[in-house]
Formats: structure tokens, sequence, C-alpha cells
């Protein structure tokens, strides 16, 4: 590989070493250029752009009931929760409203959608930190939610499962009894999970004090979600701005006001036992009622046309998503803008990783919560 | 009488000095087929293992329940082909895993294995030294790591095998201070202390019970020097992509593989001789060995689980607890030795 040299532009003989793209622990393709003092880093900057697919602008070139597909894939891992994000500003612009059953099983499936996003992310921060075992106990509880989306709509992750107006197709019992056992066993395995982590004193050492981000920093950098939730501001799209019909659950928003990673690390963790009460309350409240808004029938579906412009914005996994579109009058939008979590989330990666050592460069980026998808579209 | 001698006894049809050849040659073979198939036991335990504390199954294709997946997986890394970085400083590059696997073989070499029934004593060498010996062994593996670290030019080995020395600096000093403690202790009951099968005959009731400091910092010390989690700074996967090893592949990197769970065999054998008593046991004249295998076993199984459950310690974090705490429990341990010898007699 390249060898290592003292650059003279940096004078005082850091390293500069480039984590990524291609590297166990940036998740996916970040690439990382780090300015080393031995072990210290003192300066972070992340590039971006490896997983570039161009995604807005391929929407704008297709109809709006195609666009679903993409929006799929920028958050693979919490999928549900795009296709929630991107209706809720398709359907305000073309005034199409879902009927109630079909808004109720939207907040059942974005929630389970959440509960698997935030088990890789604890699977992951694990390898990250170098515990290899919790890894799999949750992945094996993702398992049975991807189980449920199987049965759902036919695929695992990227579900394409919501169209517009409605689903592609209802609940049935066995669905409905499948959720109801996940939801009645899943508590106590994530309680054993939380114990992997949380009764190691190395994992607390490794978390407690690291990475302290402090509120306003966090607003300046535009950081939404767990992570800002995580700094002592309880913000959350689903309480500050209802939509679908999460003003008709009662859940909590949990806030921690330490600031460190293991702030965030509890943060999500709540979520989860959270999402499951939204979901408990979700599957006993469904309403009967068709599951598609008949002015958007399969056949008419690529004639909609929108006009105007809507922003829609939603609480996904890692923050808040926002949708921006423009239609024209036509068949196809004018212009697509996504404002992703995760991308505002990383700028704040150079911050917190400034004088702090390799292993905990690592564990900080572990906790952003990073899914390219998302971060280049 | 060792196992060379009765070599040559069997080898006395070819007359003195042939015989003296065939028995090392023979002796040497025998070694290195205990050690592979010792490595590989190792690896398919650990695979195992793992798979079963992660829920998982492990290998069971090949061969029965997967027993000769190891070997098929060997096969693989030899047929692969090594790739050699442009900027490599060449004959350390070359010479790094073979260093390893040398220190590794020769530390095996000095141990001494006890009595199995019909084959007598296995003990290879052995000599009135032997502990420094054996520790001198120990000692040639780092220096590998260092070197194949330093000449495959790439940051990431280089912080690697910085890492690495920080942490054999940090955990030997304490390592060795325990073992002082044992010779002191075995000083009051033979003439030979630093002979490894005398440490071992005197300890009517096993070192880690009065020792019980002792075993605990000479066991953090030798998992730290196995590299495993989570004194794993030195090729930390998910921060250094593979530390000294980065820019290994084929066979070279396998024999790092082998070095990292040869070490831990390795260090669970000298921990069981020098704290638990090796090979003593009941008719440990016919069942020696056999008292040493489930020892160290139990002991490598142990050190498996801790690799499967707790994450990486942070590097400062360790050079801590080597100097802060290890240090200070090893020089109350010899303190505890030294009123146990001349105060108690024991």
């Amino acid at each position: 590989m390249t060898e290592i040299t003292k650059s003279k532009d940096f004078g005082n003989g850091w390293v500069e070493l480039n984590i990524g793209p291609q590297h166990p622990s940036t998740h996916g393709v970040l690439r990382l250029k780090v300015k080393l003092d031995g072990e210290i880093i003192r300066e972070v900057e992340p590039v971006i752009g490896y997983l570039h697919r161009n995604a807005e602008k391929i929407c704008e070139l297709d109809y709006y009931c195609d666009s679903l597909i993409y929006f799929d894939r920028m958050d693979y891992v919490g999928a549900m929760n795009m296709e929630v994000g991107y209706l809720e500003a398709a359907e305000k612009l073309l005034g199409i409203p879902p009927p109630e059953r079909v808004q109720w099983i939207r907040v059942i499936m974005a929630e389970l959608s959440r509960i698997a996003a935030h088990l890789v992310w604890a699977g992951a921060f694990g390898l990250d930190l170098g515990m290899l075992t919790p890894f799999f106990y949750c992945f094996i509880e993702r398992e049975k939610i991807l189980r449920i989306f199987t049965e759902t709509c036919g695929t695992r992750q990227e579900t394409n499962y919501m169209s517009i107006g409605g689903v592609y197709q209802d609940f049935n019992d066995k669905i409905v009894y499948d959720i109801e056992e996940f939801i009645e066993q899943f508590p106590k395995k994530l309680g054993v999970i939380f114990d992997a982590y949380v009764k190691n004193d190395i994992f607390i050492s490794r978390n407690k004090g690291i990475g302290i981000l402090e509120p306003e920093v966090a607003i300046d950098y535009g950081v939404t979600g767990p992570m800002l939730r995580a700094s002592g501001i309880d913000y959350d799209v689903r309480k500050a701005e209802p939509y679908l019909v999460y003003d008709k659950v009662n859940f909590d928003i949990p806030v921690s006001y330490k600031k460190d990673n293991l702030a965030r690390f509890l943060v999500r963790f709540e979520e989860m036992r959270q999402s499951i009460k939204i979901i408990q309350q979700a599957i006993k409240k469904i309403p009967d009622g068709p599951y598609f808004n008949p002015k958007a029938k399969k056949s008419l579906m690529i004639r909609l046309r929108g006009e105007g412009e809507t922003y829609a914005r939603t609480e996904s996994p890692k923050g808040e998503f926002g949708v921006y579109l423009v239609g024209d009058g036509g068949v196809k939008p004018y212009r697509v803008r996504v404002r992703s979590p995760s991308f505002k989330n990383l700028s704040i990666l150079p911050v917190l990783a400034k004088d702090v050592m390799i292993a905990d460069l690592v564990a900080i980026s572990g906790t952003i919560d990073l899914v390219f998808g998302e971060v280049d579209r | 009488m060792s196992i060379l001698l009765r070599l040559q006894s069997l080898f006395s049809i070819f007359g003195h000095y042939l015989s003296f050849i065939l028995a090392y040659l023979f002796e040497t073979i025998f070694m290195i087929v205990f050690v592979m198939v010792s490595l590989i036991a190792v690896i398919y335990l650990f695979r195992k293992y793992m798979a079963r504390v992660q829920l998982r199954i492990g290998p069971n294709r090949v061969g029965k329940f997967g027993l000769l997946q190891l070997i098929a997986d060997s096969l693989k890394l030899v047929g692969k082909e090594s790739v050699l970085p442009r900027g490599r400083d060449d004959m350390p590059f070359r010479m790094a895993p073979i260093i390893i696997f040398l220190g590794l073989i020769m530390s095996f070499a000095i141990i001494p294995y006890g009595s199995l029934y019909w084959a007598g004593s296995l003990t290879i060498t052995d000599s009135d030294v032997s502990v420094l010996l054996l520790f001198a062994a120990l000692a040639i593996m780092p220096i590998g790591e260092l070197l194949a670290g330093i000449s495959s030019k790439n940051k990431y080995a280089v912080v690697g095998a910085l890492r690495g020395v920080a942490k054999d600096i940090s955990f030997e000093i304490p390592m060795m201070i325990s073992v002082l403690a044992l010779v002191m202790m075995a000083s009051a009951r033979t003439s030979t202390p630093l002979n490894l099968i005398s440490l071992v005959s005197v300890q009517f009731i096993p070192y880690g019970i009065p020792q019980i400091i002792g075993l605990g910092v000479f066991f953090i010390a030798m998992v730290a020097r196995a590299s495993y989690s989570p004194f794993d700074m030195g090729e930390s996967d998910s921060e250094l992509v593979a530390g000294h090893s980065t820019e290994y592949s084929g066979m070279r990197f396998g024999m790092f593989y082998m070095g990292m769970f040869g070490s831990i065999f390795l260090g669970s054998m000298i921990v069981s001789i020098l704290y638990l008593g090796a090979y003593n046991g009941p008719f440990s004249g016919d069942l020696g060995f056999i008292y040493l295998l489930i020892k160290s076993g139990i002991l490598v199984i142990l050190a498996f689980t801790i690799w499967l459950s707790v994450p990486r310690i942070r590097i400062d974090k360790f050079v801590n607890l080597g100097w802060k705490y290890l240090l200070p429990a090893s020089v109350i341990n010899l303190v505890i030795a030294g009123i146990l010898t001349l105060g108690l007699g024991i």
C-alpha cells in the first residue's frame, strides 16, 4: 500500500490515514480522511458519495407510483419508514388521503421496521466495539420481523409494500397473529441483548463520556433523531407534528441528558420498547375497512397528476426524514428532494471525533447510525 | 527417560550417530504433528463453541461434524496467492510469519507434557533452566509481529505494531514478577526451581491456591499475549482492519492465524503447568498427559468465553491496567509468596 510519509503540508508530523471506503467498521462505503498524531485523531474529514445512485433525479423521471422503490433503497434497513415518508408527501400533493385502516397498518409496519433498523444498529455497534456475540442475537430477532414482512408483502428488506392511497395487500389473520406473537416475546429478548451490553464494564468504559454532543451544537448542525434526543432535546416528529395516527396512540419519547455514546445507546433501546408499545395499541385499535383509496386504483395509478409543492416530514429510525415534492401538473414530479437524517447526522462527526483515539472514532461513528443508501442517495 | 533416548534405542541397529540423527528427525516430526493437530483441534473447538454461543451451527459440511473443515481451509490458504505489497521490506516481511511460527513451536518443545501410559514420558527437552528458556521462546513471537507491522509499510500495520509493543510491555513485567513468586516458592522445596518439571512436582497443592492473585495476573497476561479480545488491540479488526497482519495473504496469513490460536493453547498449557499442577492427579504416571490436556482445555474454553462476550478494551485503558493494577498486584503477590515461603514454609 502507500508508503508512510510525514507530509510537509501538515508540518507537525501527523500521519494521514484513509479509513475506508472498504473498511470493516465504516458501515458501507464511508471514507474518513484522518490525521493521526500517534493514536490520537487530530482531524477527521468524511468523504461521501461512493453509493450515490442519483435517486432523486430518477424519481423525477418516473411516475409518482414508481418512485417508491427508490425510497426503499435509501434507508434499506428501515425501508417501511422511507415509504411512509414519501407517501406522506405524495398523497398530500396528489390529494389522495389513505383510509383509516391503511394508516394503522402503516404505523404498525413503520414501527416494526424501526425496531428492525435499531436491531441492525445494535448488532453493528457491538461489532464496532469488538463484541461478536450480540450481533447474532439482534439478527435473530430482526429475522422474525423480516418473516412478518415476507408474509405481508413478499420481500424481506426492500419491501415496496405501501402504495399511493393504500397498501399492497391487507393484513390477514396470520399476520396479525405473527405480530402479536412477536411483540409478546420481544421485550424479554431485548432485555437479554440489553444486558449483554450494559452489564459489561468494558462496554461502559468505552462509551461513557465519549463523544459528547452539546445540544446547541446538535441544533446548529441539524442533527435529529435519537442523536438529538440523547443530547437532551425531546424533539420527535411523531409527537411534534403527528402524521398518520400517531396522535391516537400513547407512547413516550425517550430523552437522555448525558449527551454521550451511552446515552445514544440507551435512547435507541428505549425507542424499541416504545415501538412495541405503539404496536401493541395499534394491533388492538386497527379498524375494518378498505385497504386502499378507490381514487388510486391500480389501473389508474400512472395517470395521477399533481400540482403545487409539498413538504412532509416523518420520523425515520435515523431522525427527521423530509420529502419535498414539486408537481407541475404532469404525471411525473417536477422536483424530488430528500432531507436525509443520516447525512445531517454524519456532518457532526468531525466535531465529535476531534482529539479522540482511533477506537473512540469507531465507537462514535457507530453511534451515529449511518446507512449509506440514505447519506448518498 | 526422555522421548529422544527411547527413539534412539529404537533405531540403535543403525549405529550410534545415525540412530541419533534419526531420533532427532522423528522427534521433530512428532512434535510438529502434535502442534498441528492441537492447533486444528483448538480452532475446530473454537468454531463450534463460537457457533453454539452465537446460536449458529458452525462447520458441518466437510467430513463428519465438519471435522475436516480446517484441513480444507488450510488447503485453500495454501492454494491462494500470497500478495506481496510493493513497498515492503522484503526479508522482514517474509520472515515475520516464520518467526512467529518458530517461536510457537520452540515454546511447545520446552513444555513438560507428563506421561501417557504406554508411551512413557512425553517431555521433549529438559533443562535446569527451562522456565527461563520457555519465556525466552515466548518472547520471540512479538518480534515477528513487530517486524510484520513495520516491514509491510502500511499505516494500519504500523499502528497495530506500535499498539502491540505498548501492550507487550505493559503485561510482560507483571507476568514475569508473578513467575518470580512461583520460583521463590518452589525454591524452598527443590534445588532446581527453574526447572519446569520440578516446579510441577512440588505442587502438592496447586500453586493457583496460595498464589491466586498471581494466577489472575498470569492468566490475563496470557490472554493478552495471545491477542485475544478484550486485549486484541494489536489486530483490532474494526479499527485497524487486521493490525500488523493487514498486508498478509495466503499461507503467510494462515501462519498468523495459527500463531494466534497456538498461543492461546500454549498459554493455557503454561498456566496449567505453573498454577494448576499440570499433569498431577490420580494415576498421573499413566494419565498425566490427559490431565494436562483437560486442564488447559478448560482454560482455552474460558479464554474463548471471554473473547466472545466482551468488547475490545482501549489501548490507553489497557496500559493503565497493566501498570496501575497488574504490576502492583503482582508485587503484592510476590510479598505474599515471600511470607508463605519464609514464614510458613509451605
